[in-house]
């Protein structure tokens, strides 16, 4: 059985996804793959809980009740500090999970605590965003001259595996990306056009039932899925910077708007996009057809087509949603695990 | 076992620790490990509806129960969980529409939630290895708003994924009853007294053997003790009688809590208080326990129904010794209703004259000794 110690860092409803479905599945984990992960160290804003050899499902589950930057409450495990340094002494870890929030400015946290995991030897799965989006050939040069993985499947399309797919797709040219990949946002536009309600309604409709979080701002400005778009560029070879990315935010879009479209029988949606020829990325409202694909994908569901010199191909799945995204590092964290020889230690 | 606690129980931060108190010495100390289901703290769910239907100041009335019994408890993590579901809550309920179903269940789930954080922590501080589990990863329902009906092999999948590593532990998972998660990922609610349902469900599906549903009575009274102070309880029903009573509106369970029980696997049903449960609800009983078992009162805008509810009433024989009560106590009735499928004899009565003829109904089918 091989142990594999993780780090947690940033504690809010995809760290307690991840902590949960650790302790649910860990035991058909170990008996599929011979691979036992073990929780030994979770951060959040306000401080740590660590313990060398790993939390036991229960208090994986308890740890899951602390109440938000609470963390610091989980006795006897609890620092009322935070310093990801002591941690890594306290527990030499194998792979550090980061789930910090994105920040598009300069990517702090997140970017300090996984260039730290590198400088350790640790192993990266990230779901946070802003650290590839702004530094991605930095992090995964660092990464591969020390050896280390650098996952972070979870970024685009939360639960379903794009990025794998995408890096699988060895002879094909991807020519271009087209992509629903904020979940947020087409939530608020099938709530337009299912309700008739204005913007402003169909957002607040999205906060209350959590699709939205208090600050939607890099939703809704389309950052969130310029994020994504650089990221897929960069795994497809065909790298874009952030700020080169064109976007027009979603909150010009009135309730007018939306009839017009359906009158004329269109379906108004969010629209990320790549040309790898051009090197040229945008978010843009669109009207579509009513009788395109992407107008059948409605509420959280994401979709992505990719157009290469062989055909196309269309992906639907959930987007965002914590158990959704926290599977997929998980799986990040097997896939790691399974192609790490042996012990280094 | 399935155990549910009633929100008659639940009242204040003493009651709390009280049912967890009973929880350890009845129950742990006797090595039997519950799954607990707990209702929403006694009044909160009324509070709740007045709210979703626009009473929006009542919000401060939940927030200072749940609160005080936080604080009553003393615990300053507990504190900080009910503080932030309560304003969630607040958000919620002061942003939304009456006309949207979706957001009222959201609203209605604060009740039965917070009272699951509290129990937990109740349990914490008498010793026991109790978490939360939510009822939205376990129970996925229909999308009908207000009375989702609940989806027994996708609940089945859910329910046994997490059982699977709980079982052989000596932890006491708590969910909380009443609200579910429809497929699309919307909080739904069963309907009122849905925690039963909740409790039967989860019982069912597990095949556990037997469904305490913990209340401030000892059990299923022969009709309402309030009326007729020489009630008495009824130890054994069958499903189909304790399903007939409550369609005739007997207070106790859901009708719906016996669905899972007839479909999927049958759970025995006990119900009563920590003093003594009464009450056996099981699916067959022997022939030698057919007859009458309750007797209630309904009373309408112009007139009164008395409902006589038991396996074999609706047979002529006993029919007639109904009627021959009747005709020897002197009174007149409306009209009667009786169907040979169905466990139960309506008479339909003059208002002025039902309680009357309910005691004495009472009397000659459950004081004198009646036989069929």
């Amino acid at each position: 059985m091989k142990l594999v110690k993780i780090v947690v860092i940033g504690f809010g409803n995809v760290g307690r996804a991840f902590a949960k479905i650790v302790a649910l599945k860990k035991n058909i984990l170990e008996g599929r793959y011979g691979v036992s992960p073990i929780i030994v160290g979770v951060a959040d804003s306000r401080g740590m809980a660590i313990k060398g050899d790993g939390f036991t499902e229960y208090e994986l589950l308890k740890l899951c009740e602390v109440p938000r930057s609470g963390v610091n409450m989980f006795s006897p495990y609890a620092h009322d500090f935070v310093d990801i340094k002591y941690m890594y002494d306290a527990v030499q870890p194998d792979i550090h999970v980061e789930l910090t929030p994105s920040n598009y400015i300069e990517g702090e946290p997140g970017l300090s605590n996984i260039l730290f995991a590198f400088s350790r030897g640790v192993h990266v799965v990230t779901a946070n965003k802003a650290p590839l989006a702004l530094k991605y050939s930095d992090l995964v040069d660092m990464a591969r001259k020390r050896s280390l993985h650098i996952k972070f499947r979870s970024t685009v399309m939360g639960g379903t595996p794009l990025i794998d797919i995408i890096t699988s797709l060895r002879s094909e040219d991807i020519e271009r990306i087209d992509g629903i990949l904020n979940a947020t946002t087409n939530f608020i536009l099938t709530e337009m056009h299912d309700k008739f309600i204005e913007f402003d309604e169909a957002l607040k409709r999205a906060q209350v039932l959590g699709v939205a979080e208090a600050n939607p701002s890099l939703d809704i400005e389309g950052l969130d899925a310029a994020a994504k778009l650089v990221i897929l560029s960069h795994v497809i070879g065909c790298s874009v910077k952030l700020d080169d990315v064109k976007r027009e935010t979603l909150s010009k879009v009135k309730l007018r708007d939306v009839v017009e479209a359906i009158k004329e029988g269109y379906i108004i949606k969010y629209i990320a996009s790549l040309d790898t020829r051009k090197r040229e990325a945008w978010v843009k409202v669109l009207k579509i057809p009513r009788g395109d694909v992407f107008a059948q994908i409605n509420g959280t569901l994401n979709a992505v087509k990719i157009k290469t010199d062989v055909g196309e191909l269309f992906f639907v799945g959930k987007g965002g949603g914590g158990i959704e995204t926290a599977h997929s590092v998980l799986d990040d964290v097997v896939a790691i695990a399974l192609s790490v020889k042996g012990d280094k230690r | 076992m399935v155990l549910k606690i009633g929100g008659s129980l639940l009242k204040n931060g003493r009651d709390y620790l009280d049912v967890a108190q009973k929880i350890r010495s009845t129950l742990l100390e006797n090595d039997l490990r519950p799954i607990v289901v707990v209702s929403a703290s006694k009044g909160i769910t009324d509070l709740l509806i007045q709210i979703v239907r626009g009473y929006k100041v009542l919000i401060k009335e939940v927030e200072n129960r749940y609160m005080g019994i936080a604080y009553e408890l003393g615990s300053v993590k507990l504190v900080r969980r009910v503080e932030e579901e309560v304003s969630r809550l607040r958000r919620i309920a002061e942003s939304i529409e009456v006309s949207d179903p979706a957001l009222m269940d959201y609203v209605l789930s604060y009740g039965e939630r917070i009272s699951k954080i509290i129990m937990v922590q109740a349990l914490e501080m008498q010793g026991i290895n109790a978490f939360e589990l939510n009822a939205t990863d376990i129970i996925i329902t229909n999308s009908v708003h207000g009375d989702a009906i609940i989806d027994y092999p996708a609940t089945a999948v859910a329910l046994e994924k997490i059982y699977g590593v709980i079982k052989d532990r000596k932890y006491v998972p708590v969910v909380e009853g009443f609200i579910g998660r429809s497929s699309e990922g919307e909080i739904t609610t069963i309907g009122r007294g849905g925690s039963d349902y909740t409790a039967t469900t989860i019982a069912a599906l597990l095949k556990l053997d037997k469904v305490y549903l913990v209340t401030d009575v000892d059990g299923i009274m022969t009709t309402d003790p309030d009326i007729v102070s020489t009630a008495k309880l009824v130890n054994y029903m069958s499903y189909v009688e304790a399903l007939e009573a409550s369609m005739y509106g007997a207070k106790g369970i859901n009708p719906k809590a016996f669905d899972p029980l007839e479909k999927v696997y049958s759970s025995k049903i006990l119900i009563g208080s920590w003093r003594h449960f009464g009450t056996t609800i099981s699916r067959e009983i022997p022939l030698e326990y057919y007859g009458p078992k309750v007797v209630m009162l309904k009373d309408m805008a112009d007139y009164s129904y008395i409902a006589i509810i038991g396996e074999g009433v609706s047979r002529a024989e006993f029919l007639r010794d109904v009627l021959d009560i009747i005709v020897r106590l002197g009174v007149e009735i409306k009209g009667v209703q009786s169907y040979i499928h169905r466990p139960s004899m309506v008479l339909y009565v003059d208002k002025s004259q039902s309680r009357e003829i309910l005691k004495m109904l009472h009397k000659a089918l459950f004081e004198e000794g009646y036989t069929k």
